[in-house]
């Protein structure tokens, strides 16, 4: 008995998790009839038309494309930058660092509404709009403060003494940072990396407004796209393959890579 | 400047202050938009082009691809390319024009033309308060496409030109003709022996037969409570005449009490307390019940003329959809038992910021000719505001039944304006009729619910008023 | 060294600053300024209203039932999605034959529980919408499939359920991640802490009060601080799923939903950039009495 509930608890939540999407997948193999009237059958005669009109119609694989692009551009991005400013932050005394470091916190708690708007401006204004430059940027300064404050802890806590050698040996300031922090800091470096790629990943109020391109559309707004072109066309089996197309890459990539996603969540969370 | 006393104790006070001090400087990006543009380029005017088009201006064409598609607007745009070999045309078919176009405005790079139509529209009114649409009173004297004796003007169904006025200029064309009633399965009431109802007590009535069938009476949109609201609003005009539209629209005091609207309002709590509304419709999209109706679950919806073709894929063979108008709630009704609420949409403007004005109005000439309208109502399913346009076309059972339905309406075709240019009102009714078909709110308590927030619209000195 | 370190500073600080200033703090300035003007979002005069707009919010009933909400999910969804992240994390780790280690199968559970997070909330609102259909949904088909019919409901539609509906999904959609998060953080706690533990006596719960649960402490509080910023927001799922949207009756409207309905809608973005100064000062507060707790306890804890 007592071994059995934990994974009573644990088959609860898994079915919870995956039926859903299990379901989802199902149904894209359906007809939109078949999905009306009897959403609990297994599709007896795999539609795999609908897979190709949401790939064709609805250009999955180009706003996969552009995802990436945009994405990867942030990530390195924020990490590079993120990791300097947090470092700096948390190894060094100077006026002003406590300042600086709630300039950047205090915005992880800004509504990002607020700034959508007059955000827009500033695009244009730097004749960013609808590139992917642009929207790199924007990301990266968006998801900067989020990286700062988890690495600025994560810092502090490393030791002194390999750094003070370096230093003894004649290393740079740069140099102690790139060879030496860094990679101490590399656990935390992954954890704080998949938190924002999942987060630009997932962005999807920015692009509303600065990516109104529709060849420059990323995933989630192709999506989005699918599911309001659904509300005018009754589309149901073609909106369940898109989401199952969209789905699909990532937990394969997630599944293949999940020890190292773990081993970066580790660190994160002993930090 | 500071915003407020309490942010004093926080230690972000200084990002705030910091902000607040460079706050007039970046703020004249925003909203410093008067910046003089260079006026759009135009061509010599004559009778082959009577709006002095440039023949090699590009022409940046943005269209609300919903049910109708956006195919009708490429012919389109061949016949003008077919004119203007020289010009580029940039189109764009797309379903969020506000989302897409905000910014372009706000921006002052708007397209040349625009057909603001869908959920996520731009607001007209704002646009019409900041003088941001050119007007059309050129093209609408000017000499028609197909045929240089008649002006555009009279091309056009009564309303249309109406519907596109704002303070006595015309600054939208609307290029389709909408309908609103009650739809029903012609070959379903006639299998069994029913007959579409002419007044409530009717309609009641049939339900408990409909009822007794095993069928659901009604089913509606419920997750956008406003397809209920034109029934409804329908059922009171018919009552009270246009003297209640009107004082609706003009936010005159206690308009939402008039006995019409109570009326109607205790018609449709009843249709709810008797069960004659499909369990779970509250909760359906659109599509969803809609679909549901099609299966034969709910004999009837309230719908506009669009219904037939946004069903197209999934109608059964020989459901034989057609369009009832609301029935009357008395005998003493001011309007006819054939009225209905119609009116003309799928808004086109031409953005008087845009760069290529002429062109953009150019363009609205050829859509709204006789052989572009007929060819959109040949694939589209749907009423084009083009008099004439479908004589002689076969049309399908349920644009039929639209077409009827606007000529047994002759004169009592009418159209609340409220929806356009009180938008916070219109979301107000739209909650309240949302409660009172649930049985959440009475009758009075949604006349009460309703007229309150019309006063607040009506009291708010920020908002732009109209009357008609 | 002091000028290389000067040098160091600058170049680690300044690209950030400048980025950070360029495209986060100037356009929040901006909006600070709109929000004292009746701007209508489209180019032309924007006048002065002063504090006008912030009168307005106090008798706006779509923004007060927006407030109200989110302060709901603000309580609700942080709390429920770690009290249950927690749990599944420690019924994960009570395999082995003292019960302290992994049970079998513990990898792929967390494989499977991560999914959720690997989807954007667009997607988990659509996939929901389907769930809670009343008609032909999965939840009400799995009631009636085991004879629970009396509890199939409009799970949408009804006043009282639509917002723990919406806060379900955004549970649905975060515990497995926080459970994996809490797993690691278990995983690091040395063993020995348990096994003196277990000397002393302890059962599972004394064991996950005295030994689990202060040393993943600071994983809770960083996942407090990121669920609160979640639970503030609920734009994506509100906008998609519910009824009006943001209904019925204003039960689900969460402030994000009603500041774009104001600013994209009713076109008045004066007004809308108002809600957002005070969901602004709403979330530093709330920001500020996180920091301050959780600087507190860390004193205590040294």
């Amino acid at each position: 008995m007592r071994r059995a509930l934990p994974h009573v608890a644990m088959l609860c939540w898994g079915v919870v998790t995956a039926f859903p999407l299990l379901w989802a997948v199902l149904s894209s193999f359906k007809t939109d009839q078949q999905i009306l009237t009897d959403p609990w059958s297994l599709p007896t005669d795999p539609q795999f038309g609908n897979w190709a009109r949401a790939w064709g119609e609805a250009n999955i694989g180009r706003y996969l494309l552009n995802s990436l692009i945009v994405v990867g551009g942030a990530l390195v991005l924020t990490m590079l930058l993120g990791s300097l400013v947090a470092y700096a932050l948390a190894r060094y005394e100077f006026l002003g660092n406590r300042l600086i470091y709630y300039v950047f916190v205090s915005a992880m708690f800004f509504p990002v509404f607020l700034a959508l708007v007059p955000l827009f401006f500033v695009v244009r204004q730097l004749g960013l709009l609808d590139t992917y430059q642009g929207l790199i940027l924007v990301y990266a300064a968006y998801a900067v403060p989020f990286t700062v404050f988890f690495l600025h802890s994560f810092f502090r806590t490393l030791p002194s003494e390999v750094a003070e050698a370096a230093f003894l040996d004649g290393c740079s300031h740069g140099a102690v940072f790139f060879r030496v922090m860094l990679p101490m800091a590399r656990p935390g470096l992954v954890a704080v990396g998949i938190f924002n790629f999942l987060g630009l990943w997932n962005q999807y109020l920015l692009p509303m407004v600065l990516n109104t391109d529709p060849d420059r559309y990323v995933l989630v707004q192709g999506l989005a796209n699918l599911s309001v072109s659904q509300g005018y066309r009754s589309d149901w089996s073609g909106l369940f393959a898109g989401l199952t197309i969209a789905m699909l890459p990532v937990l394969i990539a997630y599944v293949a890579f999940q020890r190292h996603i773990r081993a970066g969540m580790t660190a994160g969370a002993v930090k | 400047m500071n915003p407020s006393p309490s942010a004093k104790t926080y230690p972000r006070r200084r990002t705030i202050l910091k902000a607040l001090a460079t706050t007039p400087l970046l703020s004249a990006c925003v909203t410093s938009g008067n910046d003089d543009q260079p006026s759009s380029p135009t061509g010599a005017k004559s009778s082959q082009n009577p709006l002095g088009v440039k023949e090699d201006a590009p022409l940046e064409v943005v269209i609300f691809k919903g049910g109708y598609g956006d195919d009708y607007a490429r012919k389109a745009e061949d016949l003008y390319k077919q004119r203007y070999p020289k010009a580029t045309i940039d189109h764009k078919g797309i379903q969020k024009v506000g989302e897409a176009l905000q910014p372009r405005f706000v921006a002052n790079t708007p397209p040349d033309v625009v057909d603001n139509t869908g959920a996520g529209r731009l607001d007209l009114a704002t646009l019409v308060g900041a003088k941001q649409l050119a007007d059309l009173a050129e093209l609408l004297d000017a000499p028609s496409f197909d045929d240089p004796n008649t002006k555009v003007r009279d091309t056009l169904l009564p309303g249309v030109v109406e519907d596109g006025t704002f303070d006595k200029q015309v600054l939208t064309l609307n290029f389709t003709y909408t309908v609103w009633g009650v739809w029903y399965s012609k070959s379903l009431f006639a299998g069994k022996g029913w007959t579409y109802p002419k007044t409530w007590d009717e309609m009641l009535a049939l339900c408990a037969t409909i009822k007794g069938a095993g069928i659901a009476p009604w089913t509606y949109q419920g997750k956008y409570p406003e397809y209920m609201n034109d029934p409804l609003l329908t059922m009171a005009a018919k009552t009270g005449g246009m003297d209640l539209v009107k004082a609706v629209d003009n936010l005159e005091p206690n308009a939402w009490k008039a006995d019409g609207l109570k009326a109607a309002a205790e018609a449709f709590a009843e249709l709810a307390a008797k069960g004659y509304i499909m369990a779970g419709s509250e909760a359906l999209s659109h599509t969803e019940s809609q679909a549901a109706w099609c299966q034969g679950k709910a004999a009837f919806i309230p719908c506009g003329s669009w219904l037939e073709s946004e069903q197209k894929d999934v109608t059964p063979k020989g459901f034989d959809m057609v369009m009832g108008a609301v029935p009357s709630r008395t005998s003493g009704d001011k309007l006819s038992g054939a009225g209905v609420q119609a009116t003309s949409s799928e808004s086109f403007i031409v953005p008087a910021k845009a760069k290529n004005v002429a062109g953009g109005q150019e363009y609205l000439r050829i859509l709204f000719s006789k052989q572009s309208a007929r060819s959109f109502a040949e694939t589209a399913g749907t009423l084009p505001a083009v008099a004439g346009a479908t004589d002689g076309l076969t049309l399908s059972s349920g644009l039929g039944s639209v077409r009827d339905a606007v000529t047994a309406a002759g004169r009592d075709a009418f159209t609340y304006r409220f929806r356009t240019w009180y938008a916070p009102l219109a979301k107000a009714v739209d909650d309240a009729t949302g409660e009172l078909i649930n049985k959440r709110a009475t009758a009075a308590e949604w006349a009460d619910r309703v007229q309150k927030a019309a006063d607040a619209v009506a009291k708010d000195s920020s908002v732009k008023k109209y009357t008609r | 060294m002091k000028h290389g370190r000067f040098r160091f500073l600058v170049g680690a600080l300044l690209p950030a600053l400048v980025l950070h200033g360029v495209f986060v703090l100037s356009p929040y300035a901006q909006a600070f300024y709109l929000s004292l003007t009746d701007w209508t979002g489209v180019a032309g005069e924007a006048n002065f209203v002063g504090a006008g707009n912030f009168a307005r919010l106090g008798g706006d009933s779509l923004f007060l039932d927006a407030v109200r909400n989110n302060a709901v999910m603000l309580a609700v969804v942080p709390l429920v999605t770690i009290a249950l992240g927690l749990f599944l994390a420690s019924m994960l780790h009570l395999g082995g034959k003292d019960g302290r280690r992994p049970i079998a199968g513990a990898k792929g559970y967390q494989i499977v529980y991560f999914f959720p997070q690997l989807l954007s909330l667009v997607m988990i609102a659509v996939l929901w919408m389907f769930v809670y259909n009343p008609n032909t949904g999965l939840l009400n088909g799995a009631l009636r499939a085991v004879g629970l019919d009396g509890l199939a409901r409009s799970w949408l539609a009804e006043p009282s359920l639509a917002l723990p509906a919406v806060m379900a999904v955004l549970v649905w959609s975060s515990v497995g991640f926080y459970m994996v998060l809490f797993s690691a953080a278990i995983d690091a706690i040395p063993r020995e802490l348990y096994e003196a533990a277990l000397l002393d006596g302890a059962n599972n719960w004394a064991m996950f009060r005295r030994v689990t649960l202060p040393l993943v402490r600071d994983t809770v509080q960083v996942a407090f601080v990121y669920l609160g910023i979640g639970a503030l927001d609920g734009f994506a799922v509100a906008q998609i799923m519910t009824v009006g949207p943001g209904g019925p009756d204003g039960a689900t409207e969460v402030m994000g939903l009603t500041l774009w309905r104001t600013a994209f809608t009713f076109g008045k973005f004066g007004y809308a950039s108002a809600m957002g100064v005070a969901l602004f000062f709403a979330a530093l507060t709330l920001a500020v009495l996180a920091l301050r707790a959780g600087r507190k306890e860390r004193i205590e804890l040294a």
